[in-house]
């Protein structure tokens, strides 16, 4: 083994050591990044990129779409959508057994084709639809366990911060990483929805019916959904079909966030600085992270460690479904210890080579690849297969933040029930996961028909 | 996973909620240039759909318009411990333990910003000795360097308050 591999090496070491110790994901990338260059390289050059590694970092355009979407989100959160949704699901579902839980999961969805990020989903959606779950006496952990499985949704279903972020690292198109997550996030919702009347029929005191919606009372709450399909139709659709870059459409889908909650009277000059000021923290994390990897990224390529890596793999000998299964369950105990963003940036650069390794390599026919796919193809698939499993950490413990944050506002949930409650969602998604694997089709046919 | 945790009673009380109510401000007027980012997008989009004359340069706009938004969120950032940080490892850690690794944070971003603000200072230097511009409106590029430099600035000085608070918090668990 070389002596620059063997540094690589000890300064992964290094960084799982300086997570392990609380030290800000962002922090400890930059900090071995920059030190494992300067060691492999020597200073000058390390000091002579830092001239313009930051502001080069922070102004790739193709990442400009994610304060636009993170934006929109906190427009959309201040503008009180996520209420008008939730009623809306309610009066078309509501009167069923759990028919208030399929609307909390109905309304994630809405939400989450909005807003790129889960937190906010699941925070926002827990306000509106946990004093509703309540009132109509649903159980704790039903209540609770479906808000913070919703709240995956806001991930799942396009725009999707880590979906960008993953489509950046591995040159894909953006455009049709969101088009291939479109089917796996409805099948998730029909999922969530079935396993909430799979849970009633079993224990029907979990999830009672709720009351039938009059007439003028439905008529009034489905009008009410009417800005969240527009902007969705408009900005969404608009760069499914190819009509806008994603950048200017997200831009204008904030604007008609804004203009609306405006209109009504719920974005005042106070609501604004709000979102401005969550924007501002989502951002800057994010982008920190950015830069973070960036440097890291340097640093393993000198240091030959992905490389090293997938030739170490590719000779293991391993059936090359095996090796799909092994990186995925990699990515799901990953997932248990950071989030979902550092660790798309920290496996995928050395996850990704392997993949399209046992596939055949770069330029592989479809009929001779291991996976049937083209290396073109296989990036989406694994893409939305690696967004699943990486959200799968949020409602796992020990971490799972979506629990954390549902049960931050159920005080009266254990949190322990509120995982109880997660755990047939959980169940679901792995079931999805292998539904996507046996079926890549459900990935890859929304964008082959659009591309035409 | 979030360090996110009251700073308030960092003192004297005066500086300290002046430079508190900048670094804000500061993060608000970076948003005010993400805002501005926005218009021109949706300027673009509309007049290029309407009459075919999308925004001049919204590209380069977008591109420097962004970076220079995320440079000033990032003191905030700093300051509100937006930074994300696994604590799984450290859960049953005391207060004490809790506030000496809080601190080589704070210690790690104050070095990282007093680096950068060396490293881009001469990158501006270089900028303004050898002109480079955006491409259709000709932008000097070393402008963007100018608030990136504050922001780094403000990112050093967020980093010491949060440094002050937990060397307080580590004296007041002794």
């Amino acid at each position: 083994m070389d002596q620059s591999l063997l540094i690589g090496l000890a300064g992964l070491g290094v960084l799982v050591a300086l997570i392990a110790i609380r030290v800000p994901i962002a922090y400890a990338m930059i900090l071995v990044g920059g030190g494992g260059v300067t060691l492999l390289n020597g200073a000058p050059i390390f000091l002579n990129q830092l001239k313009d590694l930051a502001y080069a970092q922070f102004s790739i355009y193709d990442l400009s779409v994610i304060p636009m979407f993170i934006l929109m989100g906190a427009l959309a959160t201040q503008a009180g959508l996520s209420r008008d949704l939730f009623r809306a699901a309610n009066a078309w579902l509501g009167w069923l057994r759990g028919g208030v839980a399929m609307s909390a999961i109905a309304a994630c969805a809405g939400f989450g084709a909005v807003c790129g990020s889960s937190l906010a989903t699941a925070s926002t959606m827990g306000k509106v639809a946990l004093p509703e779950l309540r009132r109509y006496n649903y159980s704790g952990a039903l209540g609770t366990g479906t808000l913070a499985a919703g709240g995956v949704l806001g991930i799942l279903i396009p725009p999707s911060v880590v979906l960008i972020v993953y489509a950046v690292i591995v040159e894909a198109n953006v455009v049709t990483m969101f088009q291939a997550a479109l089917i796996p996030g409805l099948l998730a919702v029909l999922l969530f929805m079935a396993t909430i009347a799979l849970t009633v029929a079993v224990f029907p005191k979990s999830g009672p019916k709720g009351s039938r919606p009059s007439r003028r009372e439905f008529l009034r709450a489905t009008a009410g959904m009417a800005p969240v399909v527009l902007v969705f139709g408009a900005v969404i659709g608009g760069i499914y079909f190819g009509l806008f870059n994603p950048t200017p459409a997200a831009a204008a889908g904030a604007l008609l966030v804004a203009l609306y909650g405006m209109a009504r009277g719920s974005i005042r000059l106070a609501e604004l600085r709000e979102a401005l000021l969550e924007t501002a923290r989502t951002t800057g994390m994010i982008f920190l992270i950015l830069l973070g990897a960036e440097m890291l990224k340097i640093f393993m390529a000198r240091g030959g460690v992905p490389q090293a890596m997938t030739a170490w793999i590719a000779g293991a000998g391993l059936e090359p479904m095996t090796v799909l299964i092994l990186l995925l369950v990699v990515l799901i105990l990953l997932g248990c210890l950071m989030d979902s963003l550092s660790m798309i940036l920290l496996a995928i650069p050395f996850f990704w080579p392997v993949i399209v390794e046992m596939n055949g390599g770069d330029l592989v026919t479809a009929a001779d690849a291991a996976f049937g796919m083209s290396a073109q193809e296989l990036k989406i698939w694994f893409g939305i297969l690696a967004l699943i499993v990486v959200e799968l950490g949020l409602i796992t413990p020990p971490v799972g933040m979506n629990v954390f944050i549902i049960s931050s506002l159920a005080k009266d949930v254990p949190m322990r029930e509120t995982f109880l409650g997660v755990a047939p969602f959980l169940a679901v998604e792995i079931v999805r996961v292998g539904l996507l694997i046996a079926f890549p089709a459900l990935a890859l046919w929304l964008p082959r028909v659009l591309s035409g | 996973m979030s360090g996110a945790e009251s700073t308030r009673r960092a003192g004297p009380p005066g500086a300290a909620q002046l430079a508190r109510r900048a670094i804000e401000l500061w993060a608000v007027l970076g948003g005010a240039v993400l805002v501005a980012v926005v218009l021109v997008n949706a300027w673009s989009i509309v007049a290029g759909a309407t009459v075919n004359r999308p925004f001049p340069g919204d590209f380069e706009l977008t591109q420097m318009g962004v970076a220079v938004a995320v440079f000033c969120f990032l003191p905030y950032c700093q300051l509100a411990g937006a930074n994300v940080t696994a604590d799984i490892f450290t859960a049953r850690a005391g207060p004490r333990a809790v506030a000496a690794m809080k601190g080589l944070g704070s210690l790690i971003a104050f070095g990282f910003a007093a680096l950068l603000i060396w490293r881009m200072s001469d990158g501006l230097a270089d900028y303004i000795r050898y002109p480079q511009t955006t491409t259709i409106l000709r932008i000097p590029l070393w402008w963007a360097f100018v608030p990136a430099l504050v922001s780094l600035a403000l990112l050093g000085l967020a980093s010491l308050m949060t440094l002050s608070e937990q060397l307080r918090a580590l004296r007041r668990s002794n």
